[in-house]
């Protein structure tokens, strides 16, 4: 290992500390507070690592690990979320009578997971640093050990998780067995073709299983089924870290992997990607009119969001590695904000996930109800919002390379998906309907989670209107390694 | 910066007014008066200085023009130019706002401040739109517009407000949608053949393109100003948000927002695609023909007058839609006075019907009757205004449909003869109008106040207005007038074609000597 | 390169095919020689005849699963230590480093058991007896 090695990797070297720290922290006092601030701390110090670990990208770390802008811009808009997510975890857990400190540390490893993602090139990595996430997700989403739905959320993520892993370590064996590497980036090189067997029928396996394995871990359809009850069973920061970490990692992977290849349009493949994409645009946002708690709506629009995203992969133009990075960070910043909403008006007695719960928000709680409505704002994308900029620059790549038929559809089902944001929104507008229901317990603000939220709520309204600087900054690190 | 400065005055307005109806609801308004004073009075200025009534006027295309970069990566820019279309666009917003602030000072009573804050986001959004020069800042505005309306119907709105707020919503978002689809594949197409990627308007003026590509991003932008403006088939969103709006989400609807469907197509759809523009005269001008009759019939058949209010306006924006497509000189202009007319009067009516809800709490005209005797300044007014509307000589719109007609006549004489139908019938419902609120026997119990001064004023300048509009329209005419040469001019221009298709391009001749049916529809661009 | 798909997928088939027989044989095989018969209490979950008394969820004490756990968990670094030491040469300082940090992670680990009582065995180890107390009055705190 050479000490560059070590500059690259520093910022998991940091959050590998964070954790240990937090680990040791709680041997010595059992203090909530205390253990926040060293978890965030330590995030904060693992961000501001990544421009010191720029300076030694691009470096292959060992042959498992790459740490190039892509890399460094991801885990950025990993660690930032997860900071949030942690914020909000703090309010949250104030208010419930368990032991807090011990999430802090599943949080970091989970973040670590998720970071390493990014940078795997290879797939030994790729599945460690996704089981390391993975595991750390069972025990946060049954944190809280007396709700039963927590405790059967985490029980299905349990066995479904597993599932795709075993999918992903299936088709990632019989991918080995064809080309006899595991490494990302040559096993559809033709020289490795020459040193195994060159086998269409196992490679196809192998490659739709690894399909599989991480269509699950995103949630698109038809391998989506799990998402609603996995959102509302798990606490709502939980649930923002899902929907953020654990996915943008897992899409970042997806990226990754399109970047090294270019999948001809003609191909099987191609095919069966598109049909996923606009089967889950259409899908998600079909299924999420339906929905009356304000969880399993945000789960199934998630499902048609990462539809969208697909789009600007399946475009593979010179715009796609930006639209892909813009959209999530768009995205990234109005969900969090959304299910940081959530967490703030959930009381000790429980979490408001129905839709009634936030009538009349607005003459409550002006400030939650502002956030919540620029989040959902920003998810369908109007002016002001990141969501704009995102979906403008997505129309952008999906147009520049012709690829009509998924624009088009994009642009239907987000009109079907106005109805139900607007609905959350609406809601909010309404009279609080005081006589028949019991008044709502008090909830005290968390300052921090407060000011996480405004900061969500500025980079919402930031991003829709001054986004050259993050288009700068994606230009720079994500899209300029990329062979698009 | 004086361009900015319009675009952005507002905002801070908007904000101030939401905070001060935390302390008292009438600081709020007063406030919002303030800003809209302000705005106005820049306006007037800035119309003084440049129209050439205190000085030579100004050389070029834009009196004035700014710009700042945005997204330099994707070439958008803040982009801002002001015209004399543009001038009188944003002059009509300013002065609704005010209408509507004044005409919701006693019905909105919660939430003031909110409702404040709304109101001046919508107007400055407005302002955008008539000012922004860049596709994608235009978007930007056209979409902002959105959720304000949308909170206006849906908070303050009457009892099917929330209906009435999701279909005005998912209509024209759904327009808008299609809209950033045609902004961006005509930035692409434009990127594509020049190498030069922007979303300038001046730069994407004269774009060349297949006919056939030209023509389906014509149909997005049609799509998303047919919506707003609305043409018939599309327009069942309106007397749904028309009705059940608040007074001054209603004055702002049709005075306003109609007006950027309007503005949308003779600023951005007719010069950026002059082909295909006028390869769908003929269709639009006859869905104008059929908007203005429809229209008129159906605003016959309400029993609401808010809803009869509203169709009375598809009838009406017919007209513009009219004007606009046969494209010379008089049905512009005769266009640009209907918006402005249009403006005024239906404005004024809403905020008439407004007042009558405030007082007898129905909108039903069945229920109303013989309130001459007890309101005789009202009444008085409200048959003003119906004349208005009906175009009597000597008020703006009759001037505006007069024009329109006369541009129609050169292009179409059937189209002309029809829409001219749309006056009779026009003269039917307003008249009707009239008679069941006003005339009769007075039903109720007496207890219903007239106007009070500060309705009595704002009802005086309405009327004001259209009369000199009616009666001396020379200054508004030779404002637009070189704006919408302009327009003409870029829609005559001859029209670019790729080699490729170089064969069968086709050269437009100014618009007045060609008659639109002899040129084949959709054949073009083919090699 | 190319080989025929029939030399790649014939020994898969030939599992495929040994694992079908061997399941259905083991079936078919106790399903014919196996003994038939329907006593009252064939259906019981004791055949021998014991009626089940009490509900099946019983509690087990998780010091059970904990045992489980620590062997995993601190077995399982015997293998790392040991690869380590036999190639301590070759591996060099760097590895010395790692291992260090390795060993220093592990002990924080234990450090953290210990302290929440996961290393007191009585039924109510005094650790863990503090802890409730100190639980409580948390809770208390917290009210």
């Amino acid at each position: 290992m050479m000490p560059a090695d070590f500059t690259a990797l520093l910022p998991y070297l940091i959050l590998t500390g964070a954790a240990v720290a937090v680990l040791l922290a709680i041997t010595i006092v059992r203090n909530h507070r205390l253990t926040a601030g060293l978890t965030m701390a330590g995030l904060v110090l693992a961000f501001a690592a990544l421009p010191i670990a720029l300076s030694a990208a691009p470096r292959a770390v060992t042959p498992l690990v790459e740490v190039d802008g892509f890399t460094i811009f991801f885990d950025g808009l990993l660690i930032a979320a997860a900071f949030a997510a942690a914020g909000f975890s703090y309010g949250y857990l104030q208010r419930r009578r368990i032991r807090r400190e011990e999430f802090y540390l599943l949080l970091l490893t989970a973040t670590l997971g998720a970071c390493i993602l990014p940078a795997s090139v290879h797939f030994a990595s790729l599945f460690l640093s996704l089981e390391l996430l993975t595991v750390s997700l069972y025990g946060m989403i049954a944190y809280l050990r007396t709700e039963l739905f927590g405790i059967e959320a985490a029980i299905k993520y349990l066995i479904l998780a597993s599932i795709s892993s075993a999918f992903l370590l299936f088709g990632a064996a019989l991918i080995y067995t064809d080309r006899g590497t595991l490494s990302l980036s040559r096993i559809l090189l033709p020289e490795s073709a020459a040193a195994g067997a060159l086998h269409p029928v196992l490679m196809v396996a192998g490659l739709g299983m690894v399909l599989v394995g991480i269509g699950f871990k995103l949630a698109v359809v038809p391998f989506h089924m799990w998402i609603p009850d996995i959102y509302q069973g798990a606490p709502a920061p939980v649930s923002a870290f899902l929907a953020t970490v654990s996915k943008g990692a897992v899409f970042a992977v997806l990226i990754r992997v399109f970047s090294l290849y270019t999948i001809s349009s003609e191909s099987g493949m191609y095919a069966v990607l598109v049909v996923i994409a606009a089967v889950s645009m259409f899908a998600g946002n079909w299924l999420a009119l339906l929905q009356t708690n304000i969880k399993r709506l945000l789960a199934y629009s998630s499902i048609a969001h990462f539809g969208y995203l697909l789009v600007a992969l399946l475009a593979a133009g010179p715009n796609s590695v930006t639209a892909a990075a813009l959209y999530l960070a768009a995205y990234f910043v109005a969900i969090l904000a959304a299910f940081g909403v959530i967490a703030a008006v959930s009381g000790s007695g429980g979490e408001a996930q129905e839709l009634e719960d936030y009538r009349g928000l607005f003459w409550r709680r002006s400030w939650a109800a502002f956030v919540l409505t620029s989040a959902m704002l920003s998810l369908i994308g109007i002016p002001l919002t990141a969501g704009f900029i995102g979906k403008a620059y997505l129309l952008l790549a999906g147009l520049g390379s012709a690829v009509w038929l998924l624009a088009v559809v994009l642009i239907v089902t987000s009109a079907i998906g106005l109805y139900y944001y607007l609905r959350v929104i609406l809601t909010m507008a309404q009279q609080p309907a005081a006589e028949n229901r019991p008044a709502q317990p008090a909830v005290l603000d968390s300052r921090l989670g407060n000011i996480v939220l405004g900061a969500l709520a500025l980079g919402i309204l930031w991003l829709g209107v001054f986004p050259a600087p993050v288009i700068e900054i994606i230009q720079r690190t994500a899209s300029s390694v990329l062979p698009f | 910066m004086i361009l900015f400065f319009l675009v952005l005055w507002l905002v801070p307005g908007a904000f101030l007014a939401w905070l001060a109806g935390r302390v008292r609801p009438d600081l709020s308004r007063w406030i919002s008066l303030f800003f809209l004073a302000v705005q106005t009075i820049v306006l007037v200025v800035l119309w003084v200085e440049n129209s050439g009534v205190a000085g030579p006027a100004p050389q070029g295309r834009w009196w004035l023009e700014a710009s700042q970069p945005w997204i330099p990566q994707l070439g958008a820019a803040f982009h801002f130019g002001l015209d004399g279309l543009s001038l009188v666009l944003c002059l009509l917003t300013s002065l609704l706002g005010i209408f509507s602030v004044a005409a919701s000072w006693k019905g909105i009573q919660e939430r003031v401040g909110f409702f404040h804050f709304n109101v001046l986001w919508v107007l400055a959004a407005l302002t955008g739109i008539f000012l922004a020069l860049d596709l994608l800042l235009f978007y930007f505005f056209w979409e902002l517009i959105l959720i304000p309306l949308y909170l206006l119907i849906g908070i303050w709105g009457h009892e099917n407000r929330s209906y009435a707020a999701l279909k005005f919503f998912i209509f024209t978002q759904a327009g808008g949608l299609f809209l950033l689809l045609a902004t961006v594949g005509l930035y692409l197409v434009h990127g594509n053949g020049t190498g030069v990627y922007t979303f300038d308007y001046m730069q994407l003026l004269g774009t060349a393109m297949p006919l056939q590509t030209a023509f389906w991003l014509m149909l997005g932008f049609a799509l998303a100003f047919a919506v707003k403006l609305p043409v018939v088939p599309i327009h069942t969103w309106l007397p749904d948000a028309h009705a059940e709006a608040p007074t001054a989400g209603s004055v702002i609807l049709a005075g306003l927002v109609l007006k950027a469907g309007a503005y949308g197509f003779l600023r951005f759809l007719i010069p950026l695609f002059p082909g295909p523009a006028h390869t769908i005269a003929p269709v639009a001008m006859a869905l104008g023909v059929v908007g203005i009759l429809y229209g008129a019939l159906l605003a016959f058949a309400q029993t609401d007058l808010k809803r009869m209010i509203a169709y009375t306006s598809v009838s009406h924006m017919g007209f513009v839609l009219l004007g606009a497509f046969a494209g010379n000189a008089f049905a512009l202009q005769g266009a640009v006075i209907i918006i402005l007319s249009h403006g005024l009067s239906t404005g004024a009516l809403f905020i008439m019907a407004g007042g009558l809800q405030d007082r007898l709490h129905t909108r039903n005209l069945s229920k109303m009757g013989g309130l001459w005797s007890v309101m005789p300044k009202m009444g008085g007014f409200g048959l003003f205004f119906a004349l208005a509307s009906l175009g009597l000589p000597g008020l703006g719109n009759f001037v505006g449909e007069l024009l329109v007609l006369l541009g129609t006549y050169q292009v179409s004489v059937v189209a002309a003869v029809f829409a001219t139908l749309g006056f009779i019938a026009a003269m039917v419902y307003s008249l009707w109008m009239v008679q069941r609120v006003f005339t009769g026997n007075y039903a109720g119990d007496g207890k219903v106040t007239d106007l009070d001064s500060r309705e009595f004023v704002l009802f005086a300048v309405q009327a004001l207005a259209l009369i000199i509009l009616g009666l001396y329209p020379q200054p508004v005419l030779d404002t637009v007038r070189p704006a919408l040469a302009n327009i003409q001019s870029d829609a005559s221009v001859s029209f670019r074609q790729p080699a490729s298709a170089q064969s069968s391009a086709i050269v437009l001749a100014p618009r007045d000597s060609i008659d639109t049916a002899s040129i084949p529809f959709g054949t073009e661009g083919r090699p | 390169m190319q080989t025929p798909v029939t030399e790649i997928v014939w020994p898969l088939g030939v599992y495929a095919v040994a694992v079908l027989i061997m399941v259905t044989a083991t079936l078919a095989i106790s399903h014919v020689l196996g003994e038939r018969h329907s006593g009252r209490a064939t259906g019981e979950p004791y055949e021998s005849g014991i009626v089940p008394t009490g509900p099946s969820g019983i509690r087990f004490s998780v010091r059970f699963y904990l045992v489980a756990m620590f062997f995993v968990l601190f077995d399982l670094e015997a293998v790392f230590i040991y690869a380590w030491a036999v190639s301590l040469r070759e591996a060099g300082w760097a590895g010395y480093a790692e291992m260090v940090f390795f060993i220093g992670v592990l002990l924080a680990a234990l450090a953290y058991l210990w302290r929440i009582g996961a290393l007191d065995w009585g039924s109510i180890g005094r650790k863990s007896l503090d802890r409730r107390k100190e639980e409580s009055r948390r809770d208390a705190d917290d009210r």
